[in-house]
């Protein structure tokens, strides 16, 4: 499974340019960096107008028509807009901490993009720690939701940090250990062994995707990463008939916009999350290696190597933004919770059940290495369609109050 | 000097700097939030100095753990407090002097100390440190982590009863004060010193 | 690496397993059936502890003490020391049935963390390894601290439970930072015993390591000068968890002590005893002479347990044979005779409210019982013959003769003088004065269930505190064996003899061998 290292390539391509080694090492550092900031950003502008695009479907409108096909560059114009708009500092605030808390906040969101992979061997830095490193990282932003609800000395904008840093702290629990229950099974942390563990039934890969094995860690990962990355129906941070916008309240200009940039990116890091760990990552339905070792073509043959990347590539990202429409879906369909909900959904039943998948997956990894078959971790799935239709027969009884509508 | 090791070097000397000039800063400036801030700060450069030193875990650890849970919940407590506290003191105080005096002792101790050992100095090996650290805590460290288990299951029973909101009944004259101590207080002599508020 | 499971030696800690068990029968009976089954949880408690201290017994000489791979050593002297913790526990709950009733504190949560501090304080006596001895060390704290703020809407316990933990953290840290030392020296060793050897030629660096590890214990043991949180925590706190944290977790501070200094500073016995004469004299003269100007009975007996550790610390200074087993027989004594006059004041508290001193006058004519029971237990503590205080105390002084340590006795006797001052004038007042207007009002009307168990506690420490006095010579031979089976003794004792050159402060001569 030899993929294509684009480091070393580099490298290599230069120093035949007789540029020394170091130096094309050097070189290649900044790189990432900024493939990173180019392709998030571009990413954000496609989110931005997915979501104005579907929601006006949504809502019967059209959404943003004018600038570009379909209003499809109004993000950008937005963003440019923003950055020439003046930049404000409240007299009263605290200079420096109101202008590092946007940094803080979309520092970390950049940091989790190295380990993303988007295909063999397409991944900024395959760390041992990968996922765990994405989890450690992502706990810094609550500090820059304080830091700038802080120093924006505005009692809307210290609630909404609070309340930032709260739903945060509450939800990375469940999120945390519903990845770990993925964990136990790859026996790995990295982003790519988590992948590669989903592509281990050949042509029938598509069944080794975690969603089947893990559906409970799954709905779980969902909801938790909703409330993470502060989307609807979990945007109580900056619920604006509560609080007017949050920690953002104060904020105008390009500090704005680097907040606006951080939510995006990071619901587009979450999707890609998600899509790597129940979706098989860059795993298309039926896996191409197994599928062109039919057809007699090599692994190693180049043009098969491009096309595989490719297809990679795009599956990776049409994953991400099924899990971006399911993220706008939920916005338009479900009411805000109240905080009091939303503490108590997190650690009154997201984490009991995430907890429970953990001891059940543990048991489950145990009994399929001691059976030497997979069969025993397709356990999960019974319980939850079990469940699924239990809750359904409950649901089609009529409601005794109009109020225990909703669970 | 290879290039890597020149990496190695510059970072090391960023990540000190950045270290102690946070912890400076948490010590010696005014306000308690900026020193929160900067604590969170001094936690990310010790993470990065475990990614020096090949740590990549407990890197990871120190961020989640100590930015992550403990920070946060510092700046939490100081700003659900909110308490303004006068920034009028005079940095030069006989106070810290002795302070600064006991510091500049127990460096120098420590400084002594550090050229006295011939430290047994390993040269950092690569390997999967979460494989590693998993069969330390299965093996030689496995009392110890087991009953961190009991520590963490008590600190929780410990934390959700003070945390608890206590359902006081109406008492009658007389009868004991429910939660508190049986003994009364002695003689009630004011505490809180005049002009403090 | 596959590890043996036979080669754990997990059968060591059964006590430790079954203290556990009861610790998590109790959360789950309290989870089951709520307020209906909450008087039962101190007796299953007790049961609990009775089954510990069972098969603690047989444990008495193992074949093979080390299990966990060495995290942990049940050799004789772990066992003394446990078992020890095991009564004391036992007779703190036996206390706090009532204590806990009367203030509607919650009960199961208060004996889950009572058995955690407890479960702490024995991992504490047998642990060998730094990572052990630090996790069982802050499992005994946070429950110490968690049980001292236990009384939550009462100021004084909320003072006492901040203190406690604000001082306790920070002597955690030195404690930890002597330890991150030895880590260092050693060469990535965490075995107290491997680390011997290693830091033997040092000098002054590990020297600095030991002053900051003993800072660390002395803490525990409220030895001054680490002592100042001691009266506010013990004033604050709930008296059961006073009662608890004078003894059980003054002798796991104790164990570790012994066990930390013989086992891995062997080559620098010369300074860690000069170390603690200085501790011992110094607590034995603050102890005593600030315990003379309180008010209050439980303040007065914080600085009672301060001058006690004082004179226990003896043992630990001269550091011979003697030393240790007369240190473990006055812990023993101490024991009871210290619960004994916890459980007096808990149930002068709970009929009267209050726990000043001049309330106790004249209560000789209402309550004979609770008098009697003080004052034994008092004058034990001052070291009045026969009671088991004044052995114990015998056996010190004797010890450090022997060892020429002569300025140890000098302080210690003059200070036990000074102390039979106070301690004899709170029976004094109960004998001889007129009563106080507690006294007059003194009524048994208001007892209730769980007074029966404090009575039977009470009568337990006074008879022990009685007959103790009596057995004392076959106790001396057991001290004895308990310490001949022990191997990092006699490391010890071997090891001493051996003159290594130390660059710090050299001994002084008063208790040279």
């Amino acid at each position: 499974m030899e993929g294509i290292d684009l480091g070393n390539a580099f490298a290599q391509s230069l120093s035949g340019l007789g540029v020394p080694a170091d130096v094309a090492r050097a070189l290649w550092l900044p790189l990432p960096m900024i493939v990173i900031l180019l392709t998030v950003t571009v990413g954000v502008i496609a989110a931005v107008w997915g979501e104005r695009k579907w929601s006006g479907m949504m809502q019967q409108r059209w959404g943003p028509t004018i600038i570009g096909l379909g209003g499809s560059i109004q993000g950008a114009a937005d963003g440019v807009k923003l950055l020439i708009k003046e930049d404000i500092i409240p007299i009263k605030a605290d200079p420096w901490l109101f202008t590092l808390g946007p940094a803080i906040v979309i520092i970390p969101v950049f940091f989790s993009y190295l380990v993303i992979p988007f295909g063999q061997g397409l991944v900024l830095s395959d760390i041992t720690i990968g996922i765990f490193f994405i989890i450690a990282v992502a706990s810094i932003s609550p500090i820059g939701a304080l830091m700038a609800g802080y120093a924006s000395n505005n009692k809307y904008a210290l609630l909404g940090g609070l309340r930032a840093a709260a739903q945060s702290i509450s939800y990375e629990i469940p999120l945390a250990l519903s990845v770990l229950a993925i964990v136990m099974m790859s026996s790995s942390l990295s982003t790519v062994d988590i992948v590669e563990q989903q592509e281990t039934l050949g042509l029938f890969s598509f069944f080794s995707w975690n969603i089947w094995r893990q559906p409970i860690g799954f709905v779980i990962f969902l909801i938790s990463a909703l409330a993470e990355t502060e989307r609807a129906p979990f945007d109580l941070p900056e619920a604006e008939s509560e609080l007017v916008a949050g920690h953002h309240t104060e904020y105008t200009g390009m500090k704005f916009a680097l907040f606006y940039l951080s939510e995006y990116a990071n619901l587009i890091l979450a999707s890609l999350i998600a899509s790597v760990l129940f979706l098989g990552g860059w795993s298309f339905i039926v896996p191409l290696e197994p599928l062109a070792a039919l057809f007699g073509i090599e692994a190693a043959n180049p043009v098969f190597q491009v096309v595989n990347a490719l297809v990679g590539i795009s599956v990776t990202i049409l994953k991400a933004t099924f899990f971006v429409f399911l993220a706008i879906l939920a916005r338009w369909t479900l009411p805000r919770v109240r905080i009091d909900q939303l503490l108590d959904l997190g650690w009154k039943f997201l984490l009991p059940v995430s907890l429970f998948n953990l001891l059940l997956t543990a048991a489950l990894v145990l009994l399929s290495n001691t059976l030497k078959t997979t069969l025993p971790l397709y356990l999960p799935l019974v319980i939850f369609v079990g469940l699924v239709f239990v809750a359904m027969s409950l649901q089609k009884r009529p409601a005794a109050k109009p109020t225990a509508a909703r669970a | 000097m290879t290039f890597s090791e020149g990496v190695q070097l510059v970072s090391f000397i960023i990540l000190t700097a950045i270290v102690l000039g946070g912890a400076a800063g948490v010590v010696l400036l005014r306000s308690m939030v900026h020193s929160a801030f900067l604590l969170g700060l001094v936690f990310i450069g010790a993470a990065g100095l475990y990614v020096l030193l090949n740590a990549d875990f407990v890197a990871a650890a120190q961020i989640l753990i100590y930015v992550g849970a403990v920070n946060v919940l510092i700046l939490f407590a100081i700003m659900l407090v909110n308490k303004r506290i006068p920034t009028d003191r005079p940095v030069f105080s006989p106070r810290n002097a002795v302070t600064g005096l006991v510091c500049a002792g127990l460096f120098a101790l420590l400084a002594v100390c550090i050229f006295q050992v011939p430290w047994q100095i390993q040269e950092p090996v690569a390997m999967n440190t979460v494989i590693e650290i998993g069969k330390r805590f299965f093996s030689e460290f496995l009392l110890p982590f087991e009953v961190a288990s009991v520590l963490l299951l008590l600190a929780m029973v410990g934390a959700i009863i003070l945390a608890q909101r206590e359902y006081i009944p109406d008492r009658a004259e007389g009868e004991p004060e429910p939660l508190a101590l049986p003994e009364r207080p002695r003689d009630e002599v004011d505490t809180t010193p005049t002009g403090r508020r | 690496m596959n590890i043996d499971l036979a080669a754990l030696n997990a059968g060591a800690l059964w006590p430790e397993y079954i203290v556990t068990i009861t610790l998590v029968v109790v959360l789950l009976v309290d989870l089951i059936s709520g307020r209906k089954a909450s008087w039962s949880l101190p007796y299953l408690t007790l049961l609990g502890l009775g089954i510990a201290t069972a098969t603690l017994l047989p444990m008495w000489i193992l074949e093979n003490p080390v299990s966990f791979l060495g995290s942990f050593t049940a050799d004789p002297l772990s066992v003394v020391f446990r078992a020890f913790i095991l009564i004391s526990a036992a007779l703190t709950v036996l206390m706090s049935v009532r204590y806990i009733n009367q203030s509607s504190l919650a009960t199961a949560e208060f004996y889950v963390l009572l058995l955690g501090a407890t479960l702490g304080a024995m991992l504490l006596s047998g642990s060998s390894e730094m990572a052990m001895i630090f996790v069982a060390l802050e499992l005994l704290s946070i429950t110490s601290y968690l049980l001292s703020g236990y009384a939550k809407l009462d100021k004084r316990s909320n003072e006492a439970s901040l203190k406690y933990l604000l001082i306790g953290a920070a002597s955690s840290g030195i404690f930890l930072y002597g330890m991150s030392l030895l880590y260092g020296f050693s060469g990535g060793q965490t075995q107290l015993t491997e680390i011997a050897p290693r830091i033997v030629d040092l000098g002054f660096p590990a020297l600095l390591s030991l002053v900051l590890v003993v800072a660390g214990i002395c803490f525990k043991l409220s030895a001054v000068p680490f002592h100042q949180w001691t009266p506010d925590v013990y004033e604050g706190s709930p008296t059961p968890v006073v009662a608890f944290l004078s003894v059980g977790s003054k002798a796991a501070g104790f164990a570790l002590a012994i066990r930390f200094m013989t086992s891995a500073y062997p080559g620098f016995s010369e300074q860690w005893q000069t170390l603690f004469v200085l501790l011992a004299i110094l607590s034995m003269v603050l102890g005593n002479v600030v315990a003379i100007a309180q008010t209050s009975m439980k303040r007065m007996l914080a600085y009672s347990s301060i001058a006690q550790a004082g004179y226990v610390m003896i043992g630990l200074a001269i550091g011979t044979q003697e030393g240790y087993s007369s240190m473990i027989l006055y812990i023993g004594t101490y024991l009871f005779m210290n619960l004994g006059a916890f459980m007096a004041v808990v149930l002068f508290s709970l009929r009267t409210g209050t726990d000043e001193i001049t309330a106790y006058s004249g209560l000789y004519q209402k309550d004979p019982f609770l008098t009697l029971v003080l004052s034994l237990c008092l004058l034990s503590l001052a070291g009045i013959p026969p009671l088991a205080g004044f052995f114990g105390k015998l056996y010190l002084f004797w010890a450090a003769v022997q060892s020429q340590a002569y300025t140890l006795v000098f302080f210690g006797l003059v200070t036990s003088v000074a102390s039979i001052y106070y301690y004899v004038r709170v029976v004094k007042l109960m004998l001889v004065k007129e009563p106080s207007p507690q006294v007059l009002g003194y009524s048994e009307a208001g007892d209730q269930d769980g007074i029966q168990t404090l009575k039977a506690g009470m009568l337990i420490t006074t008879v022990a505190t009685v007959v103790l006095g009596i057995l004392f010579p076959p106790l001396i031979s057991l001290a004895d064996t308990s310490l001949r089976a022990t191997p990092s003794l006699q490391q010890v004792r071997t090891a001493t003899p051996v003159s290594r050159v130390s660059t710090g402060a050299e001994a002084p001569a008063d208790h040279g061998r």
